[in-house]
């Protein structure tokens, strides 16, 4: 039996639609990431599956049960708030004790699971103090101690760790890992930082405008995006995207253009190319080589000339930006230190096996990642 | 050189606020100052001396019996009475208005912005001009001349309905109010162990300016009340000047009520608030800016 289930899901606002026709289906124990850009409705699926926003249309199944009108409270979720929302006039022990004293919980009980939730956060020696005396990860703690004493069936997480600084950030990514390794209970995880993402989720749901753009394993949205929302979300630097054209199609293969250097040409085997079509081609930063001289591309490359505009060296990882003509810079990874320098006039390398085709609609023309 | 050191320069634009703050504070001040000192002098003093001289302990023991002893202790009675209206008023305001102005600021039912609109019509009437309504009103009810007349119409504080508005509207945070219904708390609950307990700044605020403004409520206490067993303390302070002529240059009489004795009633009422405001002042002033900082 699945854990969380949505049917046919709908949320608007008047006549905005936040939530549109959302299916999705997560099995018990399954690590989820719901991500997306700001407004894209991402906290508001989350809080419809808390109990907290209503929903319009679709229906809502908790561990088989259709919680579409219950109660926050009756549907066996505990959530954590980015803001933390831990209650400012109790202390840390009143905090994760108040659900269970609601529940009428015995006291011996009550104790027992506030110092078994305590232990497991490492807050025993904060229980007495109140949320202000706290910092954000502390705080932050605290919240995944109210929610872990409930025993509940599934964790809703609203972007838990987007009010912390970067070295925190890490250091709670890590505890949540551990967390579900321990606890093994569902999760749903909203954040709009892919990096989170990536790294806890067994599956990345990515929406935008209340609708899902692909659900996925991790590697298997990076690999094989299905569209061009999800292949510039995902990943970071972001995928570049130059325009493009069909030039033949023979079968399923199909030469393509780049419209920068209409002799930059490749072949690929697409899915509903027809000559003339304009397409988007997408190409990871690391998938890219930058030569200073044509004579040194490798073999199979395609090139573009180029003009390094800016350079940025963070020692381990150089990321260079090219002006290659289009409206956009092109981002470019090379591994450790290079010699190059700003405004020296480079050729691009493309690996034509490693490029990714969209369609003018923005849909993926080769393979895609489906779960 | 050295003497010009010693003082703080300051610019001819802070003199002006400085002096005009001085004589705000004198312009202000310098009437209850007299007040608080001319409940220690005898009547010949106050009319022959310079205003601000001290007078003695024993004519202000003086003074106190003849107020005290006057018509059995009555002006114990009254402040008893003021007391009672107030206290009742006050907790009649917060029992109506704490919960309606949280209402108000996180429901959403049809006519919520008519009642707001109306609050706030309500609370920029004059209350004197709702006097004499209320007169009747309270005559068809037969709670003229009773304590709870009077409380009745002063726990109506529409001033309080919109002081909670604005705080639980501004200052309550909303994570805070889902994670307690996620929690499981039900409306009831959310309010009395969430946003109650937030609220202890305003609720301090809202008694404080409902207790204010009953202690000191004059004409509605003197059209709803007539017997003088029933008076407040401003009515009776009213009641007191009349009936003894202390402020009219009448002939003399017997009664011990002069202008000292009236005086020294009238820092009797004064005093309270005085009181009220130091012990109140910490979380007044918490009230005034918890909306504007966050967490």
């Amino acid at each position: 039996m699945a854990a969380v289930e949505l049917r046919d899901v709908k949320k608007s606002f008047g006549s905005v639609k936040v939530i549109d026709r959302i299916d999705l289906v997560i099995e018990k124990g399954e690590f989820v990431a719901f991500v997306g850009p700001s407004g894209s409705g991402k906290s508001t699926l989350l809080r419809m599956i808390a109990g907290l926003e209503t929903v319009t249309a679709g229906d809502i199944l908790i561990d088989g049960q259709d919680v579409t009108f219950a109660e926050p409270s009756d549907r066996g979720i505990a959530m954590v708030f980015q803001s933390y929302a831990l209650y400012p006039h109790m202390n840390v022990y009143d905090n994760i004790a108040f659900n269970l004293r609601l529940s009428r919980f015995g006291k011996p009980e009550i104790d027992a699971r506030v110092k078994e939730a305590a232990r497991i956060l490492r807050l025993d020696e904060l229980l007495a103090r109140s949320p202000a005396q706290l910092s954000g990860g502390q705080r932050q703690r605290v919240a995944i101690g109210r929610a872990i004493v409930r025993n509940p069936k599934v964790f809703l997480f609203d972007e838990p760790l987007s009010n912390l600084d970067a070295a925190l950030r890490v250091q709670m990514r890590l505890e949540i890992e551990r967390l579900h390794r321990e606890l093994g209970t569902t999760m749903i995880y909203v954040t709009h930082d892919q990096v989170e993402a990536m790294t806890l989720a067994d599956r990345i749901v990515a929406l935008d405008e209340g609708k899902i753009q692909q659900v996925g394993r991790p590697l298997e949205l990076y690999a094989r995006p299905g569209n061009q929302f999800v292949a510039g979300f995902i990943g970071s630097p972001k995928m570049n995207f130059l325009p493009g054209s069909v030039v033949s199609t023979s079968g399923a293969s199909a030469v393509l253009s780049l419209d920068a250097d209409r002799n930059a040409m490749f072949e690929r085997v697409l899915d509903g190319a027809r000559p003339g079509a304009a397409v988007t081609i997408g190409a990871r930063p690391e998938t890219l080589s930058v030569f200073t001289s044509a004579e040194e591309v490798s073999a199979g490359m395609l090139t573009l000339p180029a003009r390094i505009e800016t350079m940025e060296r963070l020692g381990n990882i150089t990321f260079a930006y090219l002006d290659i003509g289009a409206p956009e810079m092109i981002t470019v990874q090379i591994m450790g230190f290079s010699e190059l320098s700003d405004q020296q006039d480079v050729v691009l390398g493309l690996r034509p096996d490693q490029l990714h085709v969209f369609n003018a609609s923005g849909a993926a023309m080769t393979g895609v990642a489906n779960a | 050189m050295s003497s010009r050191a010693a003082w703080p320069r300051i610019s001819i634009g802070r003199f002006f606020v400085f002096a005009f703050l001085a004589f705000a504070v004198c312009f202000y001040g310098i009437p209850l100052l007299w007040l608080f000192i001319a409940g220690t002098r005898s009547e010949g003093s106050l009319f022959s001396d310079p205003p601000f001289t001290i007078g003695t302990w024993d004519v202000f023991v003086r003074t106190w019996t003849n107020l005290t002893t006057y018509n059995n202790f009555q002006i114990g009675t009254w402040a008893i009475n003021s007391l009672i209206y107030s206290v009742g008023g006050v907790a009649l305001s917060l029992i109506a208005s704490i919960p309606a102005g949280y209402v108000l600021a996180l429901s959403e039912f049809p006519g919520r912005k008519l009642i707001l609109v109306v609050t706030l019509i309500a609370m920029i009437t004059p209350s004197t001009a709702v006097v004499l309504p209320i007169f009747l009103e309270m005559n068809l009810l037969g709670l003229n001349n009773t304590y709870a007349g009077l409380v009745l119409a002063t726990g109506f504080f529409p001033f309080g309905v919109y002081l909670a508005y604005i705080y639980f509207s501004s200052a309550l945070p909303k994570g805070v109010m889902d994670s307690a219904r996620v929690d499981g708390c039900n409306r009831f609950q959310l309010f009395t162990r969430i946003a109650l307990p937030l609220a202890r700044p305003i609720v301090a605020l809202v008694a404080f300016f409902s207790f204010l403004a009953n202690w000191s409520n004059y004409f509605l206490a003197f059209v709803l009340l007539s017997d003088d067993k029933l008076y407040n303390l401003p009515v009776g302070l009213t009641a007191l000047v009349s009936g003894s002529g202390a402020l009219s240059n009448l002939p003399a009489n017997d009664v011990p009520i002069k202008k000292p004795e009236v005086i020294l009633a009238a820092v009797l009422v004064v005093l309270p608030v005085f009181l009220v405001f130091i012990v109140a002042q910490r979380f007044v002033r918490s009230g005034m800016l918890s909306g504007a900082e966050k967490g």
